[in-house]
């Protein structure tokens, strides 16, 4: 199991694109993929539970990746984070 | 998903001016001195009745609760001097209380509500007996303070049972679901499911704000539930009953094949009864979902299918006459 701790880096934050982004990238890999925010821990390969997170510019979620590919998938997933979605910071 | 592994959070603390908001129109709450206190802290889903601190025995004196006057209360403060009253309210404000109400027709002297808010305690009046407002407050301090967690499955209430299908992402939990309220059963939750505690033994489950009745269909994307089938299909909440859990059929898989081994989960320590259902192509779950809801519903009326054919066997066999058919003689019925 890896964990990871990502900033959101956008400014309008984990809207509907980004959260498309993430799933679709997720669901190359074969390891499970949860993100937590605040307590609450939902299913990465969902779009719905990423919406669920609304998270704002700024906050701070944990990633945990559990699989055969964790360490490909723990790497791609924080490049994608890191790079705010390609939009406007 | 292992249904063992789930987070479980809680709220550790609720602030005085959060239960008045929550509650204000419910309990017809009147702040008798602004919002003094509204920033302290409720850690206690308990409620208590000072009584015996007033009359001075604060050994045991949970003061760390909501406090609540009622009339045994306010009876024996009036029969009290004011000197006295005084000295007896200032007894149980030495210690930090998060806030106090006044129930029924009930007032407190403008003298101890100055001493209520020189201590920045908030206190509240309420027109509802006691007993009444302990039973509302009580429920409402019951689930702020209620064990919860959040699960990645589908939830609808199928022949008014609650059940949850739990199973890995892209497994067709949606799709189910979809095909489960076509047929005329309610969509409570898909894909974030939020579970809570009520009291000792029952589980709550609803869609989060954002969320509702949205629920995403591969290749299709999102598609509101509620306005496509109409208020007909949804339900905000609905109580947990059964989660059947959607696997792969696995070779090597153990599955029962009489439904005498079914085993409960515990989730946030009530236990539930769970399925394990293996799918594979072509095989009909929303069929499979709606049977066992309805087998739910036998059992809960004291039907156990399983135990019946169990018990008829078990009558054939101590018989000599075995594999017999179901009926001896069919009395000239050709059909």
């Amino acid at each position: 199991m890896i964990t990871r701790d990502v900033t959101i880096r956008n400014r309008a934050g984990l809207h509907t694109r980004p959260a498309a982004a993430i799933v679709k990238l997720a669901a190359k890999y074969k390891a499970e993929f949860w993100i937590e925010k605040d307590g609450v821990e939902i299913n990465g390969k969902s779009i719905i539970g990423v919406m669920t997170l609304a998270a704002e510019q700024g906050s701070t979620l944990s990633l945990r990746f559990e699989g055969p590919d964790e360490g490909a998938f723990a790497e791609a997933m924080a490049q994608l984070f890191e790079s705010a979605f390609g939009e406007p910071t | 998903m292992d249904l063992q592994q789930i987070k479980e959070t809680r709220k550790n603390s609720i602030t005085v001016g959060y239960l008045f908001d929550s509650n204000k129109e419910r309990l017809r709450l009147k702040a008798l001195n602004g919002e003094t206190g509204f920033g302290k802290e409720i850690r206690d889903k308990n409620i208590h009745r000072p009584g015996l601190a007033l009359a001075g025995y604060v050994e045991l004196f949970t003061f760390n609760r909501v406090q609540i006057f009622g009339n045994t209360e306010m009876r024996y403060l009036r029969h009290l001097t004011l000197q006295e009253r005084i000295k007896s309210f200032e007894t149980i404000l030495q210690f930090e209380i998060p806030c106090m109400i006044v129930t029924g027709e009930n007032t407190l002297d403008p003298e101890l509500l100055t001493i209520a808010s020189e201590r920045g305690v908030a206190v509240f009046q309420s027109p509802f007996e006691t007993t009444k407002l302990v039973y509302f407050l009580g429920d409402f301090l019951d689930d702020q303070f209620a064990p919860q967690t959040v699960l990645h499955g589908s939830f609808l209430d199928v022949y008014g049972i609650g059940v949850l299908m739990t199973g890995r992402s892209g497994i067709g939990k949606s799709e189910i679901a979809l095909d489960l309220v076509e047929r005329g059963h309610r969509l409570v939750a898909d894909d974030v499911v939020m579970v809570i505690r009520k009291g000792e033994g029952i589980l709550m489950g609803a869609g989060s704000d954002v969320v509702k009745h949205f629920m995403e269909i591969r290749g299709l994307g999102l598609i509101d539930v509620r306005a496509v089938f109409g208020v007909r299909a949804i339900r905000f909440q609905k109580r947990v009953e059964v989660i059947v859990e959607l696997e792969e059929w696995r070779q090597e898989g153990e599955y029962t094949r009489t439904g005498l081994d079914h085993d409960n989960i515990s989730l946030l320590g009530v236990s539930i009864p769970h399925i394990k259902l293996p799918i594979f192509p072509g095989k009909n779950i929303t069929v499979i979902v709606e049977v066992i809801a309805l087998d739910y519903l036998l059992k809960h009326y004291g039907y156990d299918a399983a135990k019946a054919f169990a018990k008829r066997l078990d009558a054939a066999i101590s018989e000599k006459n075995k594999g017999r058919r179901a009926i001896d003689y069919f009395e000239h019925d050709f059909e």
